[in-house]
């Protein structure tokens, strides 16, 4: 397992020096997920029974209507970072760029263009800036989180410049509607989020990309030398994640009918947290998108007994970051074990 | 070749030195002294927290928290005044600092996972406790005459901040070049497997770097917030990337294994001289912004492509490289 330096090296500094036989890798693997999914499974499930006992309006419709909905506004990045993460990417942190292009693009351009038209430019210009991160990740072979959190500030100052840094409001009514809306008695929002999750769950697990996807997180040079185009799949995951970004914020504009540029804020933490709780190796090769979504699940339930809690903000920010150090932590110490 | 070695050897001095003769053209009022000791003031905050990163990312680390630290320190060593007084609450600032540091370099060498991700969840964390102690309000100190007395210019350029920046850095510059714990910084940072073969003990110096990186921030907050009076849970979250940006410009690599303490000052100058120069041209700070992202971007892209040129050709073909056994070392 020693030879995953390659592009990856700053992964490749926590594994030890010493080689570590690929079986005994991949037990402690099997182990690793056995155990994180039935610890989801039981976390989730406590979650929801002190949220039952603690709180009477935990169990009601209109409140798990309110979690599912601003769950799949951040679920949808969490299916673009699953496949940063999986391919070995680290982590996106440009994605409240991208999130406030899509929002503000959205919302701006719908005068000029329309709705529709505004959404898929927006969406194409947030993929855009995924691909300069997947360009400088992927093939200039640059550190994936300086390369996103420079990326990341330029967009959002060209995102603030091309608006001057103000508020921009939404002109047509009909498309808050329709995403506000319900389809069978479901959100609109949570059926997008639905069919996305669907799409990279299939591309993540079904489909050649996502077999490159995890052989190249698993070990860049194996992959290589099996001819997967390695900086391409690295990139890709990159260009996934600005997409979906795009998409999540253009739905978050079209919702709340005004975009700041600040709107995408925490996002990248909250995706991050979710996809790093539901188990997905932050050193890749490892991964899923339903893991990610459990996490997801975990995380926005957890968030949402602390609020009817009375729970102040700044401590949940607190218990996420526990929340992510500890999963890096026992991800790290379970994938250990069989190196040694 | 060589020509192109020599420009890229000597960039931080080159990019530095055009920054100055811009801003000295395109700004009127740049080049006297008020300014000059202004901008070196300012530059002085973003530059001790840069020392810090110096020496972790020369150890191959990375801290994102210290923007993060900057804030918690200087709001501890605000909301400490009335009850300790006010030199006992900047030490227990310092200490915050400290300590934070301290936690980063206690997780990231004991669970022995990734630098980057760790700090940005103490990042989150640190952040989230400056909210909590503030309940997100900006908290005062109790005495204006001290920001006044430390804003006080000495021989006509220096402040205590700008002063205190430049002697740090002239003992940064004597440790890493002089003195064997400073070498073996350097080791660490380039091939900590070999290192530890050597015999240094790499987690120490990395838990070391990682208190020390976090106790210059705290000292950059304490003192940020002793001169504005203020402690705000908002201070400090444009300075990573311009922390980031300061070191890379000075030539330290972010892979670990090369940087100089005379290079983050010659980065930390640059960065600082554009920040004065744009504000007093009144651009609007997000494309301070652009510029300082854009900066970072170029320069490490620079250096990624210009080092994998190098060292593949002269001795290292890339199936080597690529397959080398001690992390760290390679691409």
């Amino acid at each position: 397992m020693t030879d995953m330096v390659g592009e990856i090296d700053e992964i490749g500094k926590l594994r030890e020096a010493s080689a570590a036989p690929a079986s005994r890798f991949r037990r402690a693997g099997r182990l690793a997920d056995m155990g994180s999914k039935a610890g989801l499974v039981v976390a989730i499930l406590a979650v929801v029974a002190y949220g039952a006992l603690a709180s009477p309006v935990f169990f009601t419709t209109g409140n798990f209507v309110n979690v599912a909905t601003s769950m799949s506004i951040v679920g949808i990045v969490v299916v673009g970072m699953t496949f940063v993460l999986v391919s070995g990417g680290l982590a996106d942190l440009s994605v409240p760029a991208t999130i406030a292009c899509g929002a503000i693009l959205s919302l701006g351009l719908q005068p000029m263009l329309g709705t529709v038209p505004a959404f898929v430019v927006a969406m194409a210009l947030a993929s855009g800036i995924g691909l300069v991160n997947g360009l400088l990740v992927g093939y200039a072979g640059i550190n994936p989180i300086i390369a996103t959190l420079g990326i990341g500030t330029i967009g959002l100052g060209i995102v603030q410049a091309a608006v001057g840094g103000v508020i921009v409001y939404g002109t047509n009514p009909a498309s808050a509607e329709f995403v506000k809306g319900r389809l069978l008695g479901v959100p609109v929002v949570v059926i997008i989020f639905a069919a996305i999750a669907v799409a990279g769950h299939y591309l993540l697990s079904r489909t050649f990309w996502g077999r490159w996807t995890l052989a190249t997180g698993g070990n860049t040079s194996a992959a290589e030398a099996s001819a997967v185009p390695v900086r391409a799949v690295k990139a890709g995951a990159f260009v996934i994640t600005g997409l979906v970004s795009g998409i999540s914020g253009g739905l978050l504009g079209l919702t709340l009918q005004s975009a700041r540029p600040l709107v995408g804020t925490g996002y990248e933490f909250s995706a991050i947290t979710a996809v790093v709780v539901g188990g997905v190796s932050i050193m890749g090769g490892f991964g899923s998108v339903p893991r990610a979504i459990a996490g997801l699940v975990f995380v926005q339930l957890l968030t949402n007994v602390m609020a009817l809690q009375g729970v102040r903000t700044p401590v949940q920010g607190l218990v996420l970051g526990a929340l992510i150090a500890g999963a890096v932590g026992l991800d790290a110490v379970l994938r250990k074990r069989g190196g040694g | 070749m060589r020509t192109l070695e020599l420009v890229l050897r000597y960039r931080v001095a080159i990019i530095l030195g055009l920054t100055l003769a811009c801003a000295a053209v395109l700004v009127p009022g740049f080049t006297s002294t008020s300014t000059l000791s202004l901008g070196l003031d300012r530059a002085a905050s973003i530059g001790l927290v840069a020392i810090g990163l110096t020496v972790l990312l020369i150890a191959g680390q990375i801290d994102l928290s210290s923007g993060a630290v900057f804030a918690l320190a200087g709001i501890v060593s605000v909301i400490l005044q009335p009850t300790l007084g006010i030199a006992p609450a900047a030490v227990v600032g310092i200490l915050t600092g400290m300590a934070a540091g301290a936690v980063n370099g206690l997780l990231v060498v004991g669970l022995r996972v990734n630098a980057l991700v760790l700090t940005l969840a103490t990042m989150l964390m640190f952040r989230s406790l400056a909210h909590w102690i503030t309940q997100s309000q900006p908290v005062t100190g109790t005495d204006i005459m001290v920001s006044l007395a430390l804003a006080q210019i000495y021989l006509d350029v220096f402040t205590l901040r700008s002063a205190l920046f430049l002697a740090a850095i002239v003992l940064l510059h004597w440790w890493l070049t002089r003195t064997i714990p400073g070498r073996n910084v350097f080791a660490v940072g380039s091939n900590r497997v070999a290192a530890e073969e050597s015999g240094i003990a790499s987690g120490r110096i990395i838990f070391l770097g990682f208190v020390f990186a976090g106790t210059l921030a705290g000292v950059a907050g304490v003192l940020q917030s002793l001169i504005t009076n203020t402690g705000s849970p908002v201070f400090g979250s444009e300075l990573t990337v311009a922390v980031i940006a300061a070191v890379v410009v000075g030539g330290t690599r972010i892979e670990g294994g090369r940087g100089s303490a005379l290079g983050t000052l010659g980065g930390v100058l640059t960065i600082g001289a554009l920040t004065v120069a744009m504000e007093f041209q009144s651009v609007p700070s997000y494309v301070q912004q652009v510029v300082t992202g854009l900066m970072l971007i170029l320069l490490v892209v620079l250096d990624r492509t210009v080092n994998t040129r190098g060292t593949a050709i002269v001795n290292r073909p890339s199936a080597v490289r690529a397959n080398q056994p001690a992390p760290g070392a390679g691409t």
